[in-house]
């Protein structure tokens, strides 16, 4: 029997302060899963995301949101969850994202067996490295989250980083 | 939105969406007759000339590839190569090979992100890729799959999909053994499947009928379809090298916009991208690409820029049978890199990003430290041919509600495919009618 693949996706720029907020969590959440999952830091490019999660049995996202709600906050989305959320036209410099990507992988059939979206309120995304203290707390509460759900599809192979 | 329901109204669309980067259009009308279009570009400059400035000749590859996540490479090789020129080096044989393979995965994965996931859905009335890819299923998996393929091609080459790592003056820090290229063969081969298919699609898509009879300009190398350099040529006889440029082209500032606006000193607006180079190099497409374009009835003549869809494709299916000559032929050489000793003086160098001619031009110090910089993104260049187009649209379609209006200048904006993360940016759309 073959080990289940699980892939953990940070996505968001580490250059502009909470936006990174996806890379360090997957990254601490790396640590805790040694030898573990597949890591993958991503702009979240949808066609480059989709490649990324196909064929795994699970596969976690972390990005940054801003919904208005207080950062640090965490919010939890299954694939159906993300799917059902309305339409918003897209604003961003990348035009389209990680919903986007979902609702995308979801329309031809590719998404993972199971897909788990976290995503952390963020309070400043201005250029330069680094988290605000309630972002960085909240990275690391989903960091343990990550290990939590991977634990259910227990990871087996040894994994590695790599960029998408 | 009515502002005054006799004489004034003012429609709103708060983002134009699938451009790449944040930007906007205002368009005013007064009675019948149309009198400005302008797209407005709000994000403010990125200053890469300023703070590139005092760094090390070395360092432009990696910087300048930061400006834009769809078209590093565009921004390494033009660095390179003006970098390069200046201190006297050549870089040919197997690396120069790399490099334009390298250029043919950034090719294929740029155009085949627009073609499908950006413009295609306008010709099917769709909003975007998602509400497509419910109907149109076969074609989003097969725009998904090529997309990789470019993607992994870039990897390959440049060691990560985006802004790759691997890029140095003089070559690459670490040049693929054969067999590696040479695994990633049947991955290539399909992806010429792809983009054939691609080329045909697109052809049957319904096209408006439109005409740009602006100049169009393009790098032309002789025996080869133009990627990594060249010189700069055009339909009504330009005919220059890289240190001619601004002694040809003129750029400007604009209230409307922080991106300066390129015209060309003797004739004013022109334009770059895959029209101009199919136009001025049809004869050095790859054979598979130009019985292609012949097939869907696609020649150099063409001037519908409603039909650059098409020339993507075709772009895309010639970056697939050259990327796939290059592996065939490729023998690794003995060094990934020519040593680039610096100069004292002024180096400018260009190549074909997917959206157009990309300049660069760097004063170093005799230590190499960079005194100036000057970058000329093809987006910069398209803006005034692009208003052009709109302000053509747009006068000859008054009646259409400003919903319909805002629809289509979206379109004919896409058209040229602007990559406002080059060139500052958009995405906000106003119609002003009084």
């Amino acid at each position: 029997m073959t080990e289940p693949r699980v892939v953990i996706i940070g996505v968001g720029n580490p250059w502009r302060g909470d936006d990174g907020a996806g890379w360090v969590a997957a990254d601490l959440a790396a640590a805790r899963l040694s030898p573990g999952a597949d890591i993958v830091h991503s702009d979240g490019e949808p066609a480059r995301l989709i490649d990324a999660w196909e064929d795994a049995d699970l596969a976690i996202v972390v990005d940054a949101v801003h919904s208005g709600a207080a950062s640090g906050r965490i919010h939890r989305l299954d694939a159906a969850g993300v799917v059902a959320r309305p339409a918003s036209r897209p604003t961003g410099s990348h035009a389209l994202g990680v919903v986007d990507a979902v609702r995308l992988g979801a329309a031809v059939g590719r998404l993972p067996r199971r897909l788990v979206v976290f995503g952390i309120e963020v309070a400043d995304t201005g250029p330069g490295r680094g988290l605000t203290p309630d972002v960085a707390r909240a990275a690391q509460t989903v960091a343990h989250s990550i290990e939590h759900e991977a634990g259910t599809s227990r990871p087996g192979r040894l994994g590695g980083f790599r960029d998408a | 939105m009515t502002d005054d329901e006799n004489s004034a109204r003012t429609l709103r669309v708060d983002s134009l969406a699938r451009v790449e980067g944040e930007g906007g259009l205002r368009v005013e009308i007064v009675g019948d007759e149309l009198r400005d279009v302008e797209l407005r570009i709000y994000e403010p400059p990125r200053f890469f000339e300023a703070f590139l400035r005092g760094r090390k000749y070395t360092e432009p590859p990696d910087i300048t590839a930061r400006i834009c996540g769809i078209c590093p490479v565009a921004y390494q090789m033009s660095a390179c190569n003006a970098i390069e020129s200046l201190c006297g080096v050549t870089v040919d044989g197997p690396l120069a090979d790399l490099r334009r393979l390298l250029y043919c995965g950034e090719w294929i994965e740029s155009h085949t992100l627009h073609i499908y996931f950006l413009h295609a859905p306008d010709f099917l009335g769709y909003d975007g890729a998602i509400e497509m890819a419910n109907n149109q299923r076969e074609h989003i998996q097969r725009g998904l799959d090529l997309k990789r393929i470019g993607n992994q091609l870039v990897a390959l080459i440049g060691g990560r999909p985006i802004h790759p790592v691997n890029v140095r003056l003089g070559g690459f820090y670490r040049v693929p053994i054969e067999e590696e290229l040479r695994a990633f063969l049947p991955q290539l081969e399909r992806a010429r499947d792809l983009a054939l298919s691609t080329v045909r699609w697109v052809a049957s898509l319904p096209t408006p009928e439109f005409r740009h009879d602006g100049e169009l300009v393009a790098l032309r190398s002789p025996g080869e379809y133009p990627i990594t350099g060249g010189r700069l040529v055009s339909t009504a006889g330009l005919d220059i090298g890289p240190s001619e440029f601004t002694g040809h082209v003129v750029e400007d500032h604009r209230a409307h916009s922080t991106a300066r606006h390129a015209r060309l000193r003797e004739r004013g607006a022109y334009l770059v991208g895959p029209m101009a180079r199919f136009a001025l190099n049809f004869a050095d497409l790859s054979p598979g690409a130009r019985s292609a374009a012949a097939a869907v009835g696609l020649g150099p003549d063409e001037r519908n820029p409603f039909r650059s869809i098409v020339i993507r494709a075709v772009e895309v299916l010639h970056a697939c049978e050259e990327a796939l000559a290059i592996i065939e032929r490729y023998r690794q050489p003995e060094e990934p890199a020519r040593p680039v000793e610096p100069r004292a003086g002024v180096g400018f160098g260009w190549t074909e990003a997917p959206r157009g001619v990309l300049w660069h031009r760097y004063a170093l110090d005799h230590e190499g430290t960079i005194l100036d910089v000057r970058i000329v993104p093809p987006t910069a260049q398209n803006q005034p041919s692009i208003e052009g187009d709109l302000f053509q649209f747009v006068a000859a379609h008054l009646d259409l509600a400003d919903g319909e209006l805002a629809r289509h200048a979206e379109q004919i904006i896409r058209n040229y495919d602007p990559c406002i993360s080059c060139a500052t940016h958009f995405l906000d759309l106003t119609v002003h009618r009084t």
